[in-house]
């Protein structure tokens, strides 16, 4: 299969400019995700990809070739559309033989290249229905057949399963990832849905107002978000944000004091913190914990089962969420007092970067 | 649905409303049946009456004699509005593709040309148009009726089918792309396939206009008996003693019912294809 690099790839429509200096280099079958919230460029850098958009200046390499001027065909690249784009007009076995039509290949080969893959996309029973007549899911499994067929180096999916209801979401979701394995292919997919991102990605582009914010793999995000912004974008419910002051910076980290008083000494890098500074300390709902600490008035609680989601205010009206035990006992309207680990806070700097963490867990290789 | 409830009383007024409108419209061709099947001596006697003793098809078989070159009339007029509908058709998909899809140089420009060009009427311009057919050697040819024809109808034409396939969803083209296909296979295979309706509709304004206006450029820019068409023809019944209204009027109604009953079942899809992308499916 083949590796994608992208070289200082910018696009401006008229004087927006959509994309800024984006450099990406994408391994040999891997699945890259592009996620970010909408109007970020990641579809139209998916276009560039594809060669249905030109770039306004840098270079797409395929397999180390420059392929910026080549056609989509000759890029060796596949696409599945959002809508699907199959032809109501004609079959299943037509939709999917379309790009070998195009091509002029025999019938003989046609045959055996679309019976192929109606079989890895149990498809082979429907193989005469026209689109109208088929499921969502099923559609989006012909839409797929029409890329593989072609034998792509790269594939590309913009936003394939948004137009599916959850449950089926997570069904293809499962299905990409083991069409992903079983194919051994290079896959770029696009996404505004963070949920996808994490259970799909080998690793996640998050792109945020045409720059990527941080490129890596999903618990790297998770664990290491390199600015505020990718903090809060991944992991569910969002990461909580609770403004601080910067008190003293030592060997053992940086010592912050909230509005309110309490202070804490937080284990990360403090080689740019100064006494003073403003800060953001990030602690993600699933790291807060009932007992002694921060007061909230409990607003909402939303019992899923397992877990149970506390939304609450603090005294100076900031908005917090907590990730609470399924079996919780505490009560709307009631005051609860929540607390956190050192070691799992966050901290951002007046820029929204990130100072390094030092006792952040082992990530997988 | 509850929205399309209608009470009694509405009911009774939309139906009212509807029979004086479609009166209004079907008089003319109520009067031309009555006319057509009365004996000439009593068509100028009588009082008005729906239905009268005297009715017979006698006219419908005496017109064949009056005018001998009447069926080669019917032909030349089916002929002619045909030939403008199809070479019409060939210009139109192309260009309305064209406008639908690329970006060119004087794009909006060229199309608020087309309609403006529109606004004369073919009368303005029958001088100009005789001297050009006269030096291209056109004049007493079909190609005097076609040519002016299909060069009336191309900017209706465009117009209409433009609309159409600026609904086929780009997705779709984009899709044929990716996967290698020319413009043009894109056109044949995924377009001109999904525009059908948009077709049947387009082609039927075009054949409409195209019968309506070869009278005009009938009587100007042809002398011919045999390439005449019907509306031209019809002129053989205007003696000059006296005129064979009742089978004039019969000629004029055997001519258009082939057309007519084309229509009747084109009609299905002209209502799909004018309501066509009117509401989310």
């Amino acid at each position: 299969m083949a590796t994608l690099d992208l070289q200082s790839i910018t696009k401006s429509f008229g004087a927006a400019q959509v994309l800024t200096g984006i450099d990406l280099a994408i391994r040999d079958k891997e699945f890259v995700v592009f996620v970010g919230p909408s109007g970020c460029g990641k579809s139209t850098l998916l276009r560039i990809i594809a060669g249905l958009e030109a770039a306004t200046s840098g270079q797409i390499l395929i397999d180390g070739t420059d392929v910026s001027a080549a056609a989509p065909v000759d890029r060796g690249i596949s696409m599945v559309f959002q809508s699907y784009a199959l032809y109501p007009h004609l079959s299943v076995f037509e939709n999917i033989a379309f790009p070998l039509r195009v091509a002029r290949l025999p019938e003989a080969e046609v045959k055996q290249k679309v019976g192929r893959a109606a079989e890895i996309l149990q498809l082979t029973e429907k193989l005469s229905l026209k689109p109208g007549q088929l499921s969502g899911g099923q559609r989006q499994r012909v839409a797929i057949g029409r890329s593989i067929v072609r034998n792509p180096k790269v594939f590309l999916f913009d936003e394939p399963l948004s137009n599916l209801d959850a449950a089926l979401r997570g069904e293809m979701r499962v299905e990409l990832s083991a069409l992903q394995r079983d194919l051994d292919a290079t896959m770029v997919y696009v996404t505004h849905d963070q949920v996808e991102a994490m259970t799909m990605a080998h690793r996640i582009v998050v792109l945020n107002k045409g720059r990527i914010e941080q490129f890596g793999t999903p618990m790297e995000l998770y664990h290491h978000p390199a600015t505020k912004f990718v903090a809060t974008f991944i992991g569910q419910p969002n990461m909580n944000l609770l403004p601080a002051t910067v008190t003293g910076t030592g060997a053992e980290g940086v010592t912050v004091e909230f509005h309110g008083g309490a202070r804490m000494t937080l284990p990360v890098e403090a080689a740019t913190a100064r006494k003073g500074d403003s800060v953001d300390v990030g602690v993600r709902p699933e790291n807060l914990k009932l007992g002694q600490g921060i007061a909230m008035r409990l607003r909402v609680l939303e019992r899923l089962g397992g877990t149970a989601i506390a939304y609450g205010q603090m005294a100076d009206e900031l908005k917090l969420c907590a990730a609470l035990s399924g079996d919780t006992t505490v009560h709307e309207g009631e005051e609860i007092g929540l607390t956190f680990s050192p070691a799992d806070a966050h901290v951002f700097d007046t820029q929204g970067r990130v100072m390094r963490r030092r006792q952040a867990p082992a990530l997988a290789a | 649905m509850q929205i399309d409830k209608l009470s009694f009383l509405q009911k009774i007024g939309v139906y009212i409303a509807t029979f004086f409108f479609l009166l209004f419209i079907l008089m003319p061709f109520i009067e031309m049946i009555r006319v057509s099947l009365r004996p000439m001596s009593h068509l100028m006697t009588a009082e008005f009456s729906w239905w009268s003793e005297d009715f017979s098809l006698q006219a419908y078989r005496d017109m064949w004699n009056t005018v001998p070159l009447l069926g080669r009339y019917i032909f030349n007029s089916i002929f002619v509005a045909s030939a403008v509908t199809v070479i019409t058709m060939i210009v139109v998909i192309p260009a309305a593709y064209a406008y639908a899809r690329l970006d060119f140089p004087f794009k909006s420009l060229s199309l608020g040309g087309f309609l403006a060009v529109n606004m004369f009427t073919g009368a303005v311009l029958l001088i100009p148009l005789y001297r050009v057919l006269r030096s291209l050697g056109m004049l007493n040819t079909y190609w005097a009726m076609i040519i002016p024809g299909v060069a009336f109808l191309i900017p209706t034409g465009i117009w209409l089918l433009r609309s159409y396939l600026e609904k086929i969803p780009r997705e779709l083209e984009e899709a044929a792309f990716v996967d290698g296909a020319s413009r043009l296979y894109t056109l044949r295979r995924v377009v001109i396939p999904l525009a059908v309706p948009g077709l049947i509709v387009v082609g039927t304004a075009v054949y409409i206009g195209a019968y309506a206006q070869q009278f005009l450029f009938a009587i100007t820019f042809n002398n011919v008996r045999e390439i005449q068409p019907l509306p031209a023809g019809l002129f053989e019944f205007v003696g000059y003693q006296d005129t064979t209204w009742n089978e004039l009027m019969a000629a004029a109604l055997t001519g258009i019912t082939p057309v007519m009953i084309v229509f009747l079942f084109l009609q299905k899809f002209l209502v799909a294809g004018l309501t066509a992308g009117a509401v989310k499916e």
